[in-house]
């Protein structure tokens, strides 16, 4: 579409397997093009170190079109990049200039053990979602689909929720290392629907506990999550969650 | 972090004891600005409104509240400590190289970092402020400590640049209690931001303006008519 | 070698409508408690059917083991599928009925389906979305809150239940919390970041895998009385496809290795709608929603090479192709029929001003129509995605489009019963072969994902574990050690080779092969020339590739190249298979077999059958074998959108 390639240095965090601690090295990329996505430009940069007999660097990604949640780091300072509601994977080149020099970051949190170079662990959020994140009903009860309605507006507050990709950039770019919009958006979700009322209770709590257990940090109400978050998911579930968990505490 | 399980001291615990504890201190710095307002209708009746405050139940509501006080100050501020220090150095123990902040949507603001500072510093302002116009001073003409107090420049700008501090303190903290008791939803929270704003103006301008006033026309001769 | 068989699909008799029902009846079970438990089933893949067969044997009770390549099993690529899910409610009173599910899909798939599999999927649809809504699954709603339905291709009923543009992740993501409750219970024991490299067979039996931690590169043995391959289709064979990059054909392909059949390779959908290609150093096609045809009209310049500017093309020197050439549907006709008719202009030298290889999809006429505001309420996310991607915005300049290689109905055969012919190897969504014939209609695969998974796997194995009388095996059986030896000693090959060319030059050339000879057109002399392209090209990869790192840490280029050595087989069987069918049907279209007008032309009287390939060895040639389609209930007919 365009001949007006780029020059783009990048100075990518490089980590080893095992290793305690890492640095930044410094990378150029030349004949970027507005139009790549930022990872097509890192496919670029590891074909030239494979060819020059270096290791690629390592890093999560798998749909490339913002729906999955495995992509993730923290470019030129915030998560997921300069280019609000996006995945990393979905930041174009047009967003740089050339010329420019773009940090490179893993997602960091002590809940997130760094494997190598900008690959993380996230399966805190798995064992968070196994307390709870779940309506318990087996295959084969389940009423007609139209046996309860839900209203419009709930059913489309329960999306909004439910549009979260597990990502974990409200973590990495939360000052205090906080899972609470990961959290508050499926307590959330099942608050909003008629499915989710019999276990609302157990569910904020056992939820928040395993949160706490798995070392995140509290929420000081900074916002840096929703901001950074792919599918803008709000800190008014945030607030939700508060509730549930009050009501869920003073139920007893 | 809640390792023992607590419901009550739990990351959401915690969020709730700041923001009921921060609504009883709003609720009293709001008290305690339109008491404070009497000064300008004259010295007796600031001195009267102080008696008055001490009369109440024979004196024992003063001490009851000053017990509830301390520990609404004192759970604020455990709370607030574990949340923006203890907590958070567990939760990162390897910082980022190079962060910015993320704009658009975030709330973050130089307010709600250095909410944790701000608090400090408030709250030794609080215990020197205590000191100063409760336990040294005459109980039987506050005025004239007040105004002895503000007819020095210097103490007069550090007490003006505080009730900045406050106010900075107020702007996060405000709306803040409200997310933290979960009293807010999608539609509110744009309009809660926005009172926090106005509100933390009006407390700073509030606790502003009586220094100013008592610097200026402040009388530290005042006695109070009918001897002593 | 064997000789050719006619496959038995094991078909339960009686009419069409009782064949479900009297096979439940009709199978032995397990009985719950300890027997159960100590039944350990494999399942290999976590979207709508690995992950909620896993999670609906954990219910049963049984001790099930799941593998996922990714970190967690929430990212399956399931999660991708934006349109919706149908199924036959007939809630909005338009006539819909399981028989015109069947009928549709059937059709759809332009008779190269098998009746039977196909309504038993019409009729479990309905249950899929009582599941889904009890489950917590916010679909879109009316007013008055009941469930919202839209439309799709190639139907005449609205029976499509969506959750806006993310139906896909919303049904995985119930999956997911299913997964999630029975791995809490102890039940489903997790194994992300796991990769399956081979297959055990014991005793003509599936009994186990070798898996790969991908993380630390340990290769693991896992025993089991069943497996299950969940693991999705081989559109990356392309290179360029709408799937995610680490989707691939290793799992089913080791299976075929192993005496797994793969049937009807050659059928592949190829989405009329994804964004165009810009250059060589894209990773994937982004695909724009279906959705997008409902509104949009797709034109081309009436003169070739004409390359001014799309709103500098008067009215009168534009061609709406589609709506000339079908003008009963118009712009909304099937994907393949869509697809190809785009090739056929560009090919005409007809095309977007900026590239050879794109068509316009145009908002005016709607925009003028509904308002900005509504096309925008409709398509805003889209076009902001196309206008990030492009550089264009679409409410002033039109869209370009370009089919895309999206999904593939074939895979391994299975019979009724979803088993492939090893015994105890099962397989189920897009792995195998068994419910689209030559051409899926829209927002069935997830509807084939979810009924494989939460019904009808669940129900076969117990069959099978019921009926089957399992000798005890442990890892350490001479199965399992040859296996684990061959699949290290694969990898230590592969890193051995020290050439020059990278894992992702070598896929790309692949890619541009298929994509050239057994892409969207195909005729004999294109797929003699990718037979031996691909097969040089295989020689190549196995002198020449250049890799780096180990294999005891996480190293993505050796994951990758493992799986292109597949590919490099795979793309190869594809081709002999689509040389193998001479007739044109679905997405396989023959240039040698169509009519005057230039559709697809079936021939009915020699290929009403599934191809079912048989592995004799790297580069020696695959057998066929045949399973022969019986219509009792439909009639054959050319499928007709003018």
């Amino acid at each position: 579409m365009s001949d007006n390639g780029m020059t783009i240095h990048l100075k990518i965090w490089r980590q080893a397997q095992g290793a305690t601690s890492g640095k930044f090295v410094d990378y150029t990329v030349e004949n970027v093009l507005p139009e790549m996505s930022f990872l097509e430009m890192l496919d670029i940069l590891n074909e030239t170190l494979v060819q020059k007999g270096e290791e690629a660097i390592e890093f999560d990604n798998d749909c490339r079109e913002g729906i999955c949640g495995t992509c993730g780091m923290v470019i030129g300072g915030v998560a997921h990049g300069p280019h609000a509601g996006s995945t990393t994977c979905e930041i174009r080149m047009r967003q740089f200039k050339d010329g420019d020099t773009i940090t490179v970051e893993p997602f960091r949190a002590k809940p997130f053990k760094l494997i190598k170079d900008l690959v993380v662990d996230r399966s805190a959020f798995d064992r968070i979602q196994q307390k709870g994140g779940f309506v318990t009903m087996n295959v084969g009860s389940a009423p007609d689909g139209n046996a309860f309605p839900i209203p419009k507006d709930h059913a489309d507050h329960a999306m909004d929720a439910a549009a979260c990709i597990g990502c974990g950039a409200c973590v990495a770019a939360c000052p205090n290392a906080s899972a609470s919009l990961f959290v508050s958006a499926k307590i959330s979700q099942l608050s909003w629907l008629p499915q989710g009322e019999p276990e609302r209770a157990r569910r904020a709590l056992a939820m928040i506990a395993q949160m706490d257990a798995e070392g995140f940090g509290d929420c000081s109400n900074h916002g840096e999550c929703e901001a950074v978050c792919p599918k803008e998911i709000s800190i008014g579930n945030i607030a939700r969650m508060r509730r549930e968990y009050l009501k869920g505490a003073l139920k007893g | 972090m809640a390792e023992n399980g607590s419901v009550a001291w739990s990351s959401v615990g915690k969020k709730v004891i700041t923001g009921i504890t921060g609504f009883a201190l709003m609720g009293f710095i709001i008290a305690h600005l339109i008491g404070n307002l009497t000064l300008f209708i004259g010295p007796a009746q600031f001195n009267g409104y102080a008696h008055f405050l001490e009369s109440i139940l024979y004196g024992w509501f003063v001490i009851a509240f000053e017990v509830v006080m301390v520990f609404v100050f004192l759970f604020h501020m455990i709370a607030a400590i574990t949340v923006a220090w203890t907590d958070r150095r567990q939760a990162r123990t390897e910082g980022y190289r190079y962060a910015k902040n993320a704009g658009g949507k975030s709330r973050k603001t130089l307010s709600s970092t250095t909410m944790i500072y701000t608090g400090i510093l408030i709250i030794f302002f609080v215990i020197g402020h205590i000191y100063l116009f409760k336990i040294n001073p005459s109980h039987e003409n506050l005025y004239a400590t007040v105004s002895a107090a503000f007819s020095g420049i210097g103490f007069t700008i550090f007490t003006l640049v505080v009730m900045v501090l406050l106010g900075f303190h107020l702007r996060h903290g405000f709306w803040s209690a409200f997310q933290s008791l979960g009293w807010t939803n999608d539609k509110y929270l744009p309009l809660l931001t926005k009172l926090a704003l106005v509100f933390a103006v009006i407390m700073a301008i509030g606790f502003f303006v009586i220094p100013v006033y008592m610097y200026f026309s402040g009388d530290s001769s005042f006695t109070m008519p009918g001897g002593h | 070698m064997t000789d050719s068989k006619i496959l038995d699909p094991k078909i339960p008799s009686g009419p069409l409508a009782e064949k479900w029902d009297r096979h439940e009846q009709e199978n032995p079970l397990v009985s719950p408690g300890k027997n159960r438990r100590e039944k350990t089933i494999i399942i290999v893949g976590t979207g709508l059917a690995g992950g909620g067969a896993a999670a609906t044997l954990g219910e049963l009770g049984y001790n099930v083991l799941n593998f996922c390549i990714q970190d967690t099993p929430r990212r399956a690529h399931s999660v991708a599928a934006q349109g919706g899910i149908n199924a036959s409610k007939n809630y909005q009173n338009d006539g819909d009925s399981v028989y015109r599910l069947f009928y549709d899909t059937i059709k759809g798939g332009d008779y190269r389906s098998r009746e039977a599999n196909t309504y038993r999927l019409a009729q479990l649809s309905m249950g899929i979305i009582d599941q889904c809504v009890a489950m917590g699954v916010p679909f879109a709603r009316e007013y008055g809150g009941t469930l919202a339905n839209r439309s799709f291709g190639g139907v005449q009923v609205s029976r499509t239940f969506y959750a806006r543009g993310q139906t896909g992740q919303q049904l995985l993501l119930g999956v997911y919390a299913a997964l999630s409750r029975q791995i809490a219970a102890g039940t489903v024991k997790m194994f992300p970041r796991h990769e399956m490299l081979d297959l055990v067979v014991v005793d003509g039996r599936a009994r186990g895998i070798i898996a790969r931690e991908l993380l630390t590169g340990e290769i693991k043995r896992f025993e089991a009385d069943a497996v299950v391959l969940a693991t999705g289709g081989y559109s990356p064979v392309f290179y360029l496809s709408t799937n995610a990059v680490n989707s691939n054909a290793t799992a089913i392909w080791r299976a075929h290795r192993r005496g797994a059949y793969f049937a009807n390779p050659c059928y592949t959908q190829i989405h009329p709608t994804a964004i165009p290609q810009l250059g060589d150093y894209q990773s994937k096609l982004t695909l724009m929603s279906e959705s997008l045809r409902n509104d949009g009209r797709v034109w081309v310049p009436k003169k070739p090479g004409d390359k001014r500017r799309p709103n500098e093309i008067p009215e009168e020197e534009r061609d709406y192709y589609l709506e000339r050439r079908y003008p009963a549907f118009g712009n909304l006709v099937p994907r393949d029929i869509a697809a190809r008719a785009a090739l056929v202009e560009c090919n005409a030298g007809k095309s977007a001003y900026f590239s050879d290889r794109a068509v316009y999809l145009d908002f005016a006429e709607a925009i003028g129509r509904l308002g900005k505001d509504v096309v925008a309420d409709r398509y805003g996310n889209l076009f902001a995605m196309y206008e990030e991607i492009i550089g264009d915005n679409p409410y002033e300049t039109p869209m370009t489009i370009y089919p895309a290689p999206h999904y593939t109905m074939g895979g391994l055969w299975v019979d009724y019963n979803l088993q492939s012919t090893i015994e105890g190897l099962f397989v189920a969504g897009e792995a195998n072969f068994s419910d689209h014939g030559a051409n899926r209609l829209g927002a069935s695969a997830l509807m084939q994902g979810l009924a494989d998974g939460y019904f009808i796997v669940p129900r076969v194995v117990s069959n099978y574990l019921a009926g089957a009388k399992l000798k005890p095996v442990d890892t350490g059986n001479d199965a399992f050690k040859a296996a684990e030896d061959d699949t290290r000693k694969y990898l230590q090959r592969l890193l051995a080779i020290k050439g020059s060319r990278t894992v992702r030059d070598i896929h790309w050339e692949l890619g541009r092969t298929m994509w050239n000879n057994v892409g969207m057109s195909r005729n004999a002399e294109g797929l003699k020339q990718a037979i031996a392209d691909v097969s040089k090209l295989r020689e190549e990869f196995w002198q020449n590739l250049k890799l780096t790192g180990n294999d005891a840490d996480l190293n993505k280029q050796l994951e990758q190249a493992n799986r292109l050595s597949d590919y490099l087989e795979l793309g190869e069987l594809m081709a002999r298979d689509a040389l193998m069918r001479e007739e044109s049907c679905g997405g396989h279209f023959r240039e040698e077999h169509k009519t005057e007008e230039g559709e697809a032309k079936r021939d009915d009287a020699n290929f009403t059958f599934v191809s079912a390939w048989e592995y004799t060895g790297a580069n020696k040639e695959p057998f066929l074998h045949k399973e022969d389609l019986k219509f009792e209930f439909v009639e054959l007919k050319t499928r007709s959108y003018k």
